[in-house]
């Protein structure tokens, strides 16, 4: 004899996203430690970046506008946006995978909320940046950077980072779901490139000279970076802060409308 | 009567029929790579973009930083950087059609024919050289319209062209190697990161003078670094024939050790496949 349907022994499946949102995270992660090319641009090439510019632009420093005499204090905090960036799109990109597979076809079939599809990549995203975090100021403390903002400048980094990350994830879940294939790589990839050093990465907006002022201007970025970097620059204040703040909040609205929109495209 | 080739895994042909051969290889991988324009673009549009991107933001560093005396722009000064840059990462191309021959079964079809097997190797590297000059001509175009002349005048720009076909062949036959040992174009392709470290640790962005400590010291013993100042003394100074000379016999003398290497793997795959 089978159990009935309905019987109080048989367990309902649960329909909340919380526990999807889970697995998804910890699935992604997991693929981070099963797959050791992941750890490449998470953590390889933001310390690469920290090391590669601080040597090869070292002279920056002379530069009339430019505000330290530490060109750590100027690059690791780029390093570490730039490592959030390509953690947030990591973890989306990862969903191409589960799409050519199929896999993602059983989660769209699962019963409940797709909010869990998007909370998921964003809690990897996090975890996945507090370790570039970590790694890259642990490598830019012991090259030589400091930190007169002290606790507080460590947290407006932390804010950046978080921030950039899960904008990130944004922009390359609303991409693979609109392209949901390999060929999405590249062109992720290119949009981080453009938008990081169209910005002031590499020198402050008064040392740059031309056409790219303009553009880093009005780039989001720009604010992000001045509230990751102040801490390293000098004391924490409201001023420098919020901008980047209102950046972060901003560019969230934008590209995880842009994600949710396409979800909607991708499925019937 | 044609003189044979002596190696043992050779077939038997004509010397001028080998060469033919190559020819023939040579411009089936010219195709190859111009069919491919998602492969070759990036090659030339992203060292554009990048040297784009610091003469804008960076430009002042010519006025403000020591090494930079000659220098008009930092565009001119980034000239032979993009080449090698260019030429880096579309040499690998060179490599990766080789693998991607070995895994199609397109490798074991010529070895099943009365092809020289000398002739596969040189038909890719001459075809990644002949890509390599290509290359330098249209970064000296594009960066022309934009303000930058080789101060060495047309001998400077033949040299430009000259070392760009040589590089090719370095990194050509590194990836060739690779390839042949592997038979796995994606081994190949994860050597770009290696390509895009040595470039940053040279001064292919920034010159030695304006960096400093350990750093520095590697940069000054980078043979990238070698080759592009002399490259850079045609395009900001004037025409040098010993700086031409220094850059052009480091990337020769790599050239050969990245040869000898692809022909000996070849000989292993051969080996491999008897």
């Amino acid at each position: 004899m089978t159990a009935a349907v309905g019987s109080s022994s048989v367990a309902e499946p649960s329909t909340s996203w919380v526990p999807v949102a889970w697995a998804l995270a910890r699935r992604s992660l997991v693929t981070v430690l099963r797959v050791p090319a992941a750890v490449v641009p998470l953590v390889a090439m933001p310390m690469f970046f920290v090391v590669a510019f601080s040597g090869s632009f070292s002279r920056l420093s002379d530069l009339p506008s430019f505000p330290t005499d530490n060109v750590l204090d100027w690059f690791v905090p780029f390093a570490i946006v730039q490592g959030a960036a390509f953690a947030g799109f990591g973890t989306g990109f990862s969903t191409v995978r589960d799409i050519e597979s199929g896999f993602f076809d059983r989660l769209l079939l699962a019963p409940g909320s797709r909010a869990g599809l998007f909370v998921g990549p964003i809690i990897a995203s996090l975890v996945r940046t507090t370790f570039t975090v970590t790694v890259v100021l642990a490598l830019g403390f012991a090259l030589g950077a400091t930190l007169p903002g002290g606790a507080v400048g460590l947290l407006m980094i932390w804010v950046a980072a978080m921030g950039v990350a899960v904008i990130a994830t944004g922009w390359a879940l609303g991409l693979v779901y609109r392209v949901p294939n390999q060929r999405a790589g590249p062109i992720l990839q290119i949009g981080i490139f453009f938008t990081t050093f169209l910005s002031t990465g590499n020198v402050p907006l008064a040392d740059q000279i031309g056409w790219t002022k303009g553009i880093a201007r009005v780039n989001p970025l720009t604010n992000i970076l001045e509230l990751a970097r102040q801490g390293f620059l000098g004391e924490v204040a409201w001023r420098t802060s919020w901008p980047g703040l209102v950046a972060i909040a901003g560019s969230t609205a934008v590209l995880w409308l842009w994600a949710i929109t396409g979800l909607k495209n991708l499925t019937p | 009567m044609t003189a044979a080739v002596l190696d043992p895994h050779e077939v038997q042909i004509g010397r001028r029929q080998a060469l033919a051969q190559a020819r023939a290889l040579a411009q089936r991988s010219i195709r190859g790579t111009l069919r491919q324009p998602q492969v070759w673009l990036p090659g030339l549009l992203f060292p554009m973009f990048l040297a784009a991107v610091n003469t804008s933001t960076m430009g002042k560093a010519v006025e403000f930083l020591p090494g930079f005396e000659d220098v008009d722009s930092l565009l001119d000064f980034l000239l032979p950087a993009s080449i090698t840059q260019s030429v880096l990462f579309g040499g690998l191309t060179a490599g990766s059609d080789t693998a991607t021959d070995i895994q199609t079964g397109f490798f074991d079809r010529l070895l099943a024919s009365p092809v020289s097997r000398t002739s596969i190797l040189v038909g890719r590297l001459a075809g990644a050289s002949v890509t390599g000059a290509f290359q330098a001509v249209v970064f000296m175009l594009v960066y022309g319209a934009f303000g930058v002349r080789v101060a060495a005048g047309l001998p400077g720009a033949v040299l430009l062209i000259a070392y760009a076909m040589v590089l090719a062949l370095v990194i050509g036959g590194f990836a060739a190697m690779l390839a042949l040992k592997t038979g796995s174009a994606e081994a190949v392709q994860n050597v770009f990161p290696l390509t895009f470290i040595l470039l940053f640790i040279s001064s292919a962005f920034f010159p030695t003078d304006s960096m400093s400590g350990i750093y520095e010291s590697v940069a000054s013993r980078n043979p990238v670094t070698w080759m592009v100042d002399g490259m850079r003394h045609q395009v900001t100074v004037g025409l040098d024939w010993s700086e031409a000379a220094v850059s052009i016999a480091v990337a020769a003398a790599l050239a050969t050790m990245a040869i000898f290497g692809a022909q000996r793997a070849l000989q292993a795959r051969l080996r491999r496949a008897a």
